[in-house]
Parts: C-alpha cells; structure tokens; sequence
C-alpha cells in the first residue's frame, strides 16, 4: 500500500535534512545554549526575582527556542528546493503544490517536537527531573507545533520573495538573532527595558512560546498564557496566510 | 507534414496534412489517440514577447517526438506547458486526454520528465535515485532491484556513495536520467537530455529510450543535436520564436528539399559581404542560401551549375575559396534552412 503523497514528502524532506552536519546544528547550537549560557550565568542571576536557579528557567526558554530552528528548515528546504531544481521537479512529479508546501510544514512541526524532546532529555540529563504530567507536556509539544508553524511559515514567507542566496542566508541569521534575544528565551521582560524593545518582546511569537512551554515545565501557568496562546494562534494563521500567497505565486519553473 | 504558413514552402505544401482533430475527452481517450495536443498555444512570460506563438501539433502514442531549436526557440516552454509547470497564455492544450490547467495531477502521475538544468537531493546517488522512488510510491523491492540496474546501466555503481553535488556534470546528468527511471511512466519528457554525456554514454540514454519506447513508452524530446534527432526521433519539429517551422517524420523532414543537394561554402575573412548576396542573385531561384559568417550553405537543384557560378563569381571578385564540399542533405541542413527562412539577415536570395 502506498503512503499518502503528503507522507511520503514528509520522509523525503527529514531524509534529505538528516545529514550529520544539518543535525549537529539544529540540536547542537539549541544545547549548546543551554549548557554555556546555563552554567555561565547560573552563577550571576537568580532569574525573575522567583528564586528559579538561571539553568532551570533557561532549559524551556531553549526548548521554545527549537521552534525557531524548525522554522529555519522549513525556509531553507523551500530555498534548496528551488536553487537545486527539486521544487520544479517535484511539481512535474505526482504532488501538487500545495502537499508541497504541507510537506514543509509538517516537516518543521517535527523538526521542533524532535529538538524540543532532544533538550527535554539533555535538561533531564543536566536537571535531573522534567515534568511528566500530561496537561504540561501537552503544553509544551503544542506550542512547540504553534511555534513551528508560526516559524515555518514566516521562513517560507521569506525565501518565497528573496531571489539571492547571500540575502536570504543574512536575513535569516538576522531573525534567528533578533528573535531569540528580544524574546523571553534567555531573561524575562523587565520593566526596565526601553519601550521600542519591550513592544518587540510582546509582538514576538517566540515569547509567548516561551512563556507556555516555562510556564508548563515549571508548573506554573496563568490565565495570561491561555491569552498568549491565542495571540500565537493568530499569528500562526496571519503568517500561513502570507506565505501560502507568496508560495503559490513564486515562480516555480526551471531555468 | 506541416509546415508554417509563413515558410516559403508553404504554397507547395499540397501534401500537408493538417494536425489530427483531437479526442479531447480523457474518458474517451483510446490507444490510437494522440497523447498530447497542442492547439494554437501562446505562452508570453512578460505579456510583450511570446516564447510560444500559435504551436499545434499532435504527439502519437509510442512514438519519440522530437523539438529541434536554437537555444531560447521555445523548446522548454512548451515542455514546462506540457508537464503543466506553467499555464499558457492561450490556445488549446491536452496531454494524455486532460487538460493541464484542471487535472495536471492526474497528468504528472503518469508522466516522467528531465529537466534541462540540474535537479538533486543533497544526497548521496543512490539515495537520491531511493528517494525518488519513494516519493513515487515505488514498493521497497521493486525500488532496491531498479536502483541495482539503474545504477549499473547507467555506469553510476562506483560513485553510488558520493554526493551527487560532489560529481562531474556528465555524472550528474546520468544520475537525473537514470531516477527518472525510478518509476512508471506513459509518456517521458526529456529536456535536452544529452548534455553533458560523453559519446558512450549520450548512446546507452539514447538506446534505453528507444528500448523502453518499443515497451510502449511516449517520448517527447528536445535538442539541438541534429544526430541524436536522426537516431531516436520518428517524427519532429523544428521550432524557432516559438512558431513550429516545419513538422514531419524525419525521412520526410530529410526529403524536404527533394532531389537537391547541399554545397557548404566558406569564403576568406577578408572578403565582401556582398558576395554571398550576388551569389545568391546569381543562382537564382533554384538555389536556397544560408549565410552563416564567411560560410553558406547552398541547397541546389543542379549542383554542377552552382559550382561553376561560385568558381566564376571568386575569380571575378578575386575572393579566396577556403572550403568547398558538395553532399546530400542531412537533417542539419533542414533545421539550417528552416530557421534561416526566419529571417534576421542570415537568408541570402534573390
């Protein structure tokens, strides 16, 4: 019996993106934060004025942090696909474009579930203790999948319009930058901040992330990560939403 | 045979026969219908210039169709419309009995295509031709026993492990053809699938297809490589602005020019432009000239005259001969003189 199209784009993308440098990348540079920053700053800061010790409140910030690098994959298999001639091919294949672009996304989905369990092992390792109960596990691994698509979709977004292989590669370290650290993955949102950079923390997806994937690992959710979630969600679906567009009016045709 | 209505043979084409009436209905599409039907298709990319401009033709079931052009005559633009990349402008298009703008999916599954450029996973080869046959639902023993023989005919074994980005360009090329192979197909594209290949391997691809065409196989291939056309194609056409000039089986193609025959002339770097011009006045009717540079092809009916005139107009003029040759047509010459009809100042005639 034959796996359904969009299944079997789905293999073919984790195939393709599972080679040791990819991996060492996409789970190295995540843990690698964890374990420098970790025990770097454990020593200097007691994080949120709560008595949390920095290593355990940096643990789900890294977690959440996968979503950005699943998004990542997902921008950078489209981009592949279209300098390498695969997309063109694949679309003169028996898929249709938009199997192609699911397959994408699912495949980010399961790069962000697949990092944030590898960090769940290697805080467990570090930790000695994670949370296993179901209500903060589903948490955790939904707004992992929220996250992803958001991430995916903004990736897609972007290597759907940018025609240069350099841009494309300077955007992307820019976002993976500016995401990450105007977010709640390394230290909370202090009223202190600058104005300009403390709306940049509350517009971005990866906070509200954060904040749902700490909030669960630390057993301590509120009514506001409910609200943020459906900020997320919506975000979720105005980036979709973009990237479907500029995907399926990108040129797709060989050279 | 068809032929432009704008080719000077045209008023002679009494023996034309018109494209076949089309059996458009999918449903109703039996094994003596044609399997692709193009029907005025215009194809622009920026709503100035048209890359396909009115092209009808019919592509028979079993048969390996060939596209003959110059690089930019339209050759993959029309292979992007049939493999349903890209939507034409206008006209009427049906492949396999569907019509791609509604039911490309169900086109692509029954179709295999090579692209001109370079299309890989960045994998190893044999992953790459393994991938392919899963994404095409290939079972796993049937995929694994493809794979070996693919891989041996196609002279891929040694470099199975490597990287297909880390082979030579003929490697390359022989790894896109061979995972076509991957899986089943009625009709095969192959966008000038030659290139590249060494002379040994440009064979064995050219013997596969024509191997798996007497197993049924449809073929829709472009080149410019005039012998591989002679050697695989049963009928083609020869495309340029993206008009179809001429269109027949390649004997009738190589017949096209009757009993006459072909006279390559090249003349110094040094001499008048104009001599091929008087050249041609001279010959009159019954001699067609394509001026290429300092050389012409001459397509004559009376040879012997031709070589006189050229031998009296050099001693008159004092122009040096470097190279004179009298043969028969080759499809060369037919794709040389078709496009030359286009104009753009390469036509000598009275």
């Amino acid at each position: 019996m034959q796996a359904p199209n969009l299944l079997r784009l789905v293999y073919r993308n984790i195939v393709v993106n599972t080679d040791p440098g990819s991996l060492i990348i996409l789970i190295g540079l995540p843990g690698m934060y964890l374990i420098f920053f970790g025990f770097g700053f454990q020593s200097l800061a007691s994080a949120g004025g709560s008595g949390t010790a920095y290593l355990s409140y940096l643990t789900p910030g890294i977690m959440a942090f996968q979503v950005v690098m699943a998004g990542t994959v997902g921008g950078s298999m489209l981009w592949a696909d279209r300098r390498w001639g695969m997309l063109s091919q694949l679309l003169m294949g028996p898929f249709t474009r938009l199997q192609y672009l699911l397959g994408i996304m699912l495949t980010s989905v399961l790069f962000g579930l697949g990092g944030a369990a590898v960090m769940l092992a290697v805080a467990y390792a570090l930790l000695g203790s994670v949370p296993t109960n179901a209500v903060a596990l589903a948490v955790i691994f939904g707004s992992i999948t929220i996250g992803s698509v958001f991430f995916g979709a903004l990736m897609l977004y972007i290597s759907a319009l940018v025609k240069s292989n350099t841009a494309y590669n300077s955007i992307q370290i820019l976002l993976i930058f500016v995401v990450n650290f105007a977010s709640t993955v390394f230290y909370p949102l202090s009223s202190g901040l600058p104005i300009a950079l403390r709306a940049l923390f509350e517009v971005n997806p990866l906070t509200y992330v954060a904040d749902a994937v700490r909030g669960a690992y630390l057993g301590n959710l509120t009514p506001t990560d409910a609200l943020q979630m459906l900020v997320l969600v919506a975000e979720m679906v105005v980036a979709l939403i973009l990237a479907t567009r500029a995907y399926m009016r990108s040129d797709v045709s060989y050279e | 045979m068809l032929i432009a209505r704008e080719h000077p043979l045209f008023a002679a084409a009494d023996t034309c026969s018109a494209v076949t009436e089309p059996r458009l209905d999918s449903e109703t599409l039996t094994g003596d219908d044609p399997v692709v039907v193009a029907e005025g298709l215009r194809h622009s990319y920026d709503r100035r210039h048209f890359a396909l401009d009115g092209v009808s033709f019919t592509v028979r079931r079993g048969e390996v169709f060939g596209l003959l052009g110059r690089n930019g005559a339209g050759k993959s633009t029309l292979i992007k419309a049939m493999t349903t990349l890209i939507r034409p402008t206008s006209g009427t298009l049906r492949v396999l009995g569907f019509d791609p703008a509604r039911d490309g999916q169900k086109i692509r599954q029954r179709i295999g295509v090579v692209q001109q450029g370079e299309s890989f996973d960045f994998t190893t080869v044999q992953r790459n031709l393994d991938v392919y046959g899963i994404l095409w639902g290939v079972p796993r023993p049937e995929r694994e026993q493809r794979r070996e023989r693919l891989l041996a005919q196609y002279g891929l074994t040694e470099i199975r492990k490597r990287r297909a980005f880390d082979i030579s360009g003929g490697q390359k090329r022989r790894v896109q053809v061979a995972r076509e192979f991957m899986h089943d197909m009625e009709v095969l594209f192959l966008d000038e699938p030659t290139v590249g290949l060494d002379v040994i391997m440009r064979r064995t691809l050219l013997d596969t297809v024509r191997e798996e065409v007497r197993r049924g196989l449809t073929v829709v291939f472009t080149t410019h490589n005039l012998e591989e056309a002679d050697y695989l194609c049963d009928r083609a056409a020869v495309i340029d602005e993206g008009r179809i000039l001429v269109l027949d089986s390649i004997a009738n193609l190589k017949q096209l020019y009757g009993g006459k025959k072909t006279i390559d002339l090249t003349i110094g770097n040094g001499a008048p432009a104009q001599f091929f011009t008087t050249l041609a006045e001279r010959l009159g009717p019954g001699a067609d000239v394509t001026v290429h540079d300092h050389s012409a092809v001459i397509l004559t009916d009376d040879p012997k005259v031709a070589l006189s005139k050229i031998a009296e107009l050099s001693q008159t003029r004092g122009v040096q001969l470097e190279w004179l040759n009298v043969r028969q047509n080759t499809l060369e010459d037919v794709f040389l003189h078709s496009v030359g009809h286009r104009g753009e100042g390469n036509h000598a005639g009275p």
